[in-house]
């Protein structure tokens, strides 16, 4: 609030150098030479660098990416080279400097021509790549035609979601410092640090335990900052080849061009009911373009596929999906990571299903709901689970009974969805645990060293609560330490919305563990035993005798003044019960979220604008131990979700972002959001830190469903894409764009 | 870089301008030209600095005239209370022309003279019989606002010219106009069609009207035929939906990110007749006092 | 050499003719508290006071403040007090990463001083040009009422 806050573009180092990338201007093309040498004459010069001269080995997932291109740039933004200088100017005039000898190649932009017989290859030196399928997913249970034969209403659609982007307000800020010692110092905001620690190493060839990773104060991440990229890669090596502190800020164009989106999709679904509306089958074609490389983003469709499978009890499933690779900037894990676009498709044909049948679409939500106990075709346990409550409140709150249908004649329209999300971990590396220590000084101060990273979304404070309630102390005695991977344990990363039930386990353990060792100093200190102790507002003393009664500071005191003294600090890992998936079968979570959103909007049919009126929303969050931050999570991915629904959007044409800029992408402003009801449930979760769950996305996945659902409503069509946009709405306004229905007695397409 | 020239007076910017001309550029709030600059859309060598020239800031209103200096703040003309009863549709127009700090910055003469097409002033200035006064190396002249635009970015302005005011016709009864447009966000978005429109009446009857879109041509676009479908009318919704199709055939729309021309062309003959009903709503008092319009013009409830 | 007023003190510096406000501001001065988040005037995160009235200062020619007095989120609240504004910021959960919290701040005291008592739409409009991207504006608008009624109470 005072401004202090030191994030990585207002740290000083001494001697820092500018640098920056030079990017293609081209979608596809085979690098034949780059010429540096005028841009290293330059006065002001330190490091130029390019695939030629420097030590680099492929990374990410199938090593389908180098930080420098040496052989061809596959996307508008691709990196090829890159400078350190004194000042910026001087950088962007070396950029200038640099000739790169380009021979320009076909390239492909659409997923479905780049899955075509004669489509350009865009990785044709992977081998275990068959054309442009960086990957597959498919699963099937159950059997899906014969229950699509016995439905007695099936639906069928077509949906399509764009390229977006997390546009943090803070753009990506990396900083690299060799010391003379040799040891590699990074600021970097991001989250999965060991990892990222551990790709610096391989890729360029480092020695792994000479690196030391800080986390600054982020200005905000959603995904886009959590895994490395070239220009992590970039910054190390430009500090190498300058032997100076290298600091590489990207420029919010650069941030669109050139940073992780979310992937565009295409879903085909089908979903069928049996007459009393059961759910029988659903049936998905699932195409995610993840652009150039594959990143995090070809394991989006892990969750797609979760909630096609696991969203309301489905008795029957199969998906068929491709990761295609095209030539354009590629995707990452962003928050949500693929279940926003699942879920605009499979809560759109809830209601349409709902509509064919004559059902109301909660009545039906209800009939089909997950329950605690129920194991879903995928495998993924359900434990604790509130969506009937959470639907009871939504639909009571926003008047769903009295007003949905009934409000066509103004133009406005009530619609609903709901959310399946993984909210205890999800394992989807070898590790889904996180280390936590907890130590008690002199001064009865706790700190909390946790390998869980703060990105703004208050996991920090909520962490500090926990080992607060658990060590009966008022939260001001806890401070939380996290952001040096020299001093923090391991921890996997915070994504998944897994922080606060598996850092938060962790914490409770490491707290309980100190509590001990403070109740046995205590016991022996007092002369009582340990089950006669009682612990209250940070002192442990015997029930009832003022005069043994002792703060924690005292107590450590007494055990480290002493000769053969010894401190209070204890450890802990939590790695959740669960396992990763194989043949995508496997409880890959300890606890699952749930949560749904009602959205009231109105539809000027002139122009197609849509105004959102209202959004309620209620969410089973286990236990709120910080409700104040579990609402700010929920409202803030609601505006995120907001956004996905009516405005953002990067538009690409011939392979280039058109405009990469805040206003034109449609970042959603005060006026554009509403007021957003949040309702906390509290489901008690038998595993969560004091029964807590993750939220962290939860808010992001129901809007663009709800606000197309809601638009249905007020007009009667049927939304295929998003963001919502006037024209797309007025267009399918004006083509009387409906629901596609399928009915066994009438055995024709019903429109 | 570009360097800096700050004159004392408008004749120390003329002359600076002449004497560099197609290397200097005027800069006043700077929301438009820093942004150019910086992204290399435009080159210069110099910028001058027009900001200190006070004498060109000011709204001053005289029997049914106004006129506004070319440095006025666009947040000035949002809170003038008599701009807002006699010439509506430009403080509408300037509440939604980006946020409460580009309005601190922007200017009038620099959201004319920065000439894109989806720009918020001209078409409301536009309706408003708006005359561009103009100073240069050869004098003063002025001439109808519609003859300021050239093109995209362009305006007819020649080498060391400085628009220096606008005058605008703005009856203190009788009259009433309105700015309507669609956007894709509901604030701080560039218009993708922009629809201004004024009457003045005597009793019900229209007795005089004009009708402006913006976004949709090079230029912004006076639609004289569309006026006349509704002058000598009680803007009965046949003559309204009359000139909606006018002006909608008179626009030259492009398609691109924010829709297609026939869309765009669609959207002018749903806002043209939406704009002329609430301007004539506020010309015959029968306008709730107070209310804005929605920025689309739908009407709510507490609106005839 | 341009001279300006910031935060009451008085700075005389060298300034290049294209070194914008905000640059001055951190570059020149090391007050880092306001953020770049764009430099195309859109996200607001640079928003400081020029005599009283928010302005985007990464548009800012430093030149054009010459004389003028800047505030910003360091020259509010009085060392390590906080002003009402801020204060409700803490109160309500308004800032998460707290990136756009600097210019949050300064938009809402801007508003408050012009419309002591606004409404949550006139909140909303005031802080339209202000984009948070972790709170979906909820508790912003919350702590902004909060401040206004702080104040009117006090007063």
């Amino acid at each position: 609030m005072t401004g202090q806050t030191v994030y990585a573009e207002d740290l000083h180092l001494p001697g820092l150098l500018v640098g920056r990338i030079l990017r293609s201007p081209l979608a596809h093309a085979r690098i034949r030479s780059i010429d540096v040498s005028d841009a290293e004459r330059l006065p002001g010069v330190r490091a130029v660098i390019h695939a030629g001269n420097v030590q680099q080995r492929p990374f990410g997932y199938n090593h389908d990416s180098i930080p420098l291109k040496p052989d061809k740039a596959r996307f508008i933004g691709d990196e090829v080279a890159a400078v350190a200088a004194v000042d910026e100017e001087t950088a962007q005039r070396a950029l200038e400097l640099i000739r790169v000898d380009y021979e320009e190649l076909p390239a492909v932009f659409d997923p479905l021509e780049a899955l075509g017989e004669g489509s350009p290859v865009i990785h044709e030196e992977l081998e275990n790549v068959d054309g442009n399928v960086s990957m597959r997913w498919d699963f099937e249970d159950g059997d899906v035609d014969a229950a699509a034969a016995r439905a007695a209403v099936v639906v069928e659609g077509s949906y399509s979601t764009p390229q977006a982007a997390p546009a943090p307000i803070e753009t990506h800020v990396v900083i690299a410092s060799f010391g003379a010692d040799g040891q590699l110092t990074v600021w970097s905001p991001v989250h999965m640090v060991f990892m990222y620690r551990k790709e610096l190493a391989d890729c360029l060839g480092l020695d792994w335990r000479r690196i030391t990773i800080i986390q600054p104060p982020i200005g905000g991440s959603f995904g886009g900052k959590i895994d490395i990229d070239p220009h992590d890669f970039i910054t190390v090596m430009l500090a190498r080849a300058a032997g100076r502190p290298v600091r590489l800020v990207m420029s919010r164009e650069e941030e669109f061009i050139g940073t992780r989106t979310r992937q565009p999709m295409r879903i085909r679904l089908r979903t069928g009911a049996d007459a009393e509306g059961n759910l029988l089958f659903r049936d998905a074609e699932v195409v995610s373009d993840n652009g150039a490389y594959n990143g995090w983003g070809s394991h989006a469709m892990l969750v797609v596929m979760n909630t096609i499978t696991s969203l309301y009890r489905v008795p029957s499933s199969r998906v068929r999906a491709a990761v295609v690779y095209t030539n354009k900037n590629y995707g990452g894990s962003v928050r949500g990571f693929g279940n926003p676009q699942a879920t605009f498709a499979v809560e759109q044909q809830m209601e349409e299903l709902a509509d064919a049948l004559g059902m109301d679409p909660m009545d039906l939500r209800l009939r089909n709901a997950n329950q605690s106990g129920d194991v879903t075709p995928q495998g993924l346990q359900i434990t604790s689970c509130g969506l009937d409550e959470c639907i009871q409140l939504v639909r009571e709150q926003s008047g769903w009974d009295e007003r949905r249908g009934r409000m066509r004649d103004r133009n406005r329209g009530l619609g609903a969805a709901a959310y399946l999300h993984v909210g205890g971990g999800a394992r989807i590396y070898g590790s889904d645990g996180c280390g936590a220590m907890v130590k008690v000084d002199d001064s009865g101060q706790v700190t909390l060293i946790t390998g869980a990273s703060e990105l703004g979304q208050g996991s920090e404070t909520t962490l500090a609560m926990i080992v607060a309630e658990e060590m009966q102390l008022p939260l001001e005695s806890v401070r939380v330490v996290n952001s040096n991977t020299d001093v923090k344990p391991w921890d996997v990363g915070v994504h998944a919305s897994r922080t606060t039930f598996v850092a938060g386990n962790a914490a409770r353990m490491a707290a309980a563990r100190a509590r001990e060792q403070l109740l046995e100093s205590a016991s022996e200190v007092l002369g009582a035993p340990v089950d006669e102790l009682t612990i209250e507002d940070g002192t442990i003393g015997v029930d009832g005798d003022p005069e043994r009664r002792l703060d924690y500071a005292r107590l450590v005191r007494r055990l480290l003044l002493r000769e053969g003294g010894s401190i209070v600090m204890a450890s802990a890992f939590y790695d959740p019960p669960t396992e990763m998936q194989k043949e995508h079968r496997g409880n890959i979570s300890a606890a699952y979220g749930f949560g749904v959103h009602v959205a009231e909007v109105e539809v000027d049919p002139g122009t197609g604008m849509v105004r959102l009126l209202n959004l309620w929303t209620a969410h089973d969050v286990g236990r709120a131990i910080n409700p104040m931050s579990c609402e700010g999570q929920i409202e803030g991915g609601a505006a995120m979700g907001i956004g996905l629904a009516l405005s953002e959007e990067l538009a690409i044409f011939d392979g280039e972002i058109a405009a990469p800029n805040l206003h034109d992408y449609g970042l959603p402003t005060a006026v554009d959001v509403p007021r957003i009801v949040v309702n906390l449930v509290e489901t008690i979760d038998p595993l969560g830190p004091f029964g807590a769950k993750g939220v962290g996305e939860g808010g992001i996945i129901p809007p663009p469903a709800a606000i197309a659902n809601a638009v249905a409503d007020a007009t009667g069509i049927r939304p295929r894409a998003y963001p919502m946009r006037p024209w797309r709405v007025k267009e399918w306004i004006d083509t009387d764009e409906r629901s596609h229905v399928l009915r066994a007695d009438e055995g024709r397409d019903d429109a | 870089m570009p360097d800096l020239f700050v004159p004392d007076t408008l004749e120390d910017a003329i002359r600076f301008l002449g004497d560099h001309a197609g290397s200097a550029l005027p800069i006043a709030g700077g929301t438009d030209v820093m942004i150019d600059t910086r992204i290399g859309r435009v080159r210069t060598d110099w910028l001058v600095d027009l900001s200190g020239l006070g004498a060109l800031a000011g709204i001053d209103f005289d029997g049914e005239r106004v006129r506004i200096g070319a440095l006025t703040r666009i947040r000035t003309v949002e809170l003038d209370a008599e701009l807002a009863r006699r010439a509506t549709a430009l403080v509408e127009a300037a509440r939604v022309l980006g946020s409460v700090q580009v309005r601190n910055m922007a200017t009038i003469g620099g959201n004319l003279c920065h000439a894109t097409p989806s720009a918020e002033m001209p078409p409301v200035l536009l309706v408003h019989d708006g005359v561009a006064e103009v100073a240069g190396p050869a004098g003063e002249r002025e001439l109808p606002l519609a003859e300021l635009f050239a093109g995209p970015g362009r305006t007819t302005l020649e080498p060391g010219e400085l628009l220096t005011a606008v005058r605008l016709r703005a009856p203190s009864s009788g009259g009433g106009s309105c700015y309507l447009r669609q956007t894709v966000r509901w604030s701080m978005d560039l218009a993708g069609v922009g629809v201004a429109a004024s009457v003045e009446v005597e009793g019900a009857t229209v007795t005089r009207a004009r009708v402006a879109l913006g976004a949709v041509a090079p230029v912004p676009l006076l639609v004289g035929a569309a006026a006349d479908a509704v002058t000598e009318t009680e803007l009965p919704p046949e003559a309204a939906a009359e000139a909606g199709g006018r002006a909608a055939a008179a626009c030259s729309p492009i398609t691109d990110a924010r829709g297609t021309a026939e869309y765009r062309r669609e959207v002018v003959s749903v806002l043209v007749p939406r704009a002329l009903r609430i301007a004539w709503l506020r010309a015959t008092g029968a306008w709730p006092a107070g209310v804005p319009a929605r920025i689309n013009g739908v009407l709510s409830e507490d609106v005839p | 050499m341009i001279e300006l007023g910031v935060n009451g003190d008085v700075h005389r510096r060298e300034a290049t003719p294209d070194l914008t406000l905000l640059s001055l501001l951190r570059d020149v001065l090391g007050l880092t508290g306001t953020k770049r988040g764009c430099l195309t005037g859109d996200c607001g995160a640079c928003t400081v006071l020029v005599d009283g009235e928010p302005v985007l200062s990464c548009l800012q020619l430093a030149h054009q403040v010459r004389g003028r007095e800047v505030t910003t989120i360091e020259g509010l609240g009085n060392g390590f007090g906080l002003d009402e504004v801020q204060a409700a910021f803490v109160a309500k959960g308004a800032a998460q990463c707290g990136f756009c919290t600097p210019g949050m701040i300064i938009s809402v005291e801007a508003l408050l001083r012009s419309n002591p008592s606004p409404t949550e739409d006139e909140v909303r409009e005031a802080l339209s040009g202000n984009l948070c991207r972790c709170t979906g504006y909820n508790k912003i608008v919350d702590a902004a009422l909060d401040a206004a009624a702080t104040r009117l109470s006090v007063s």
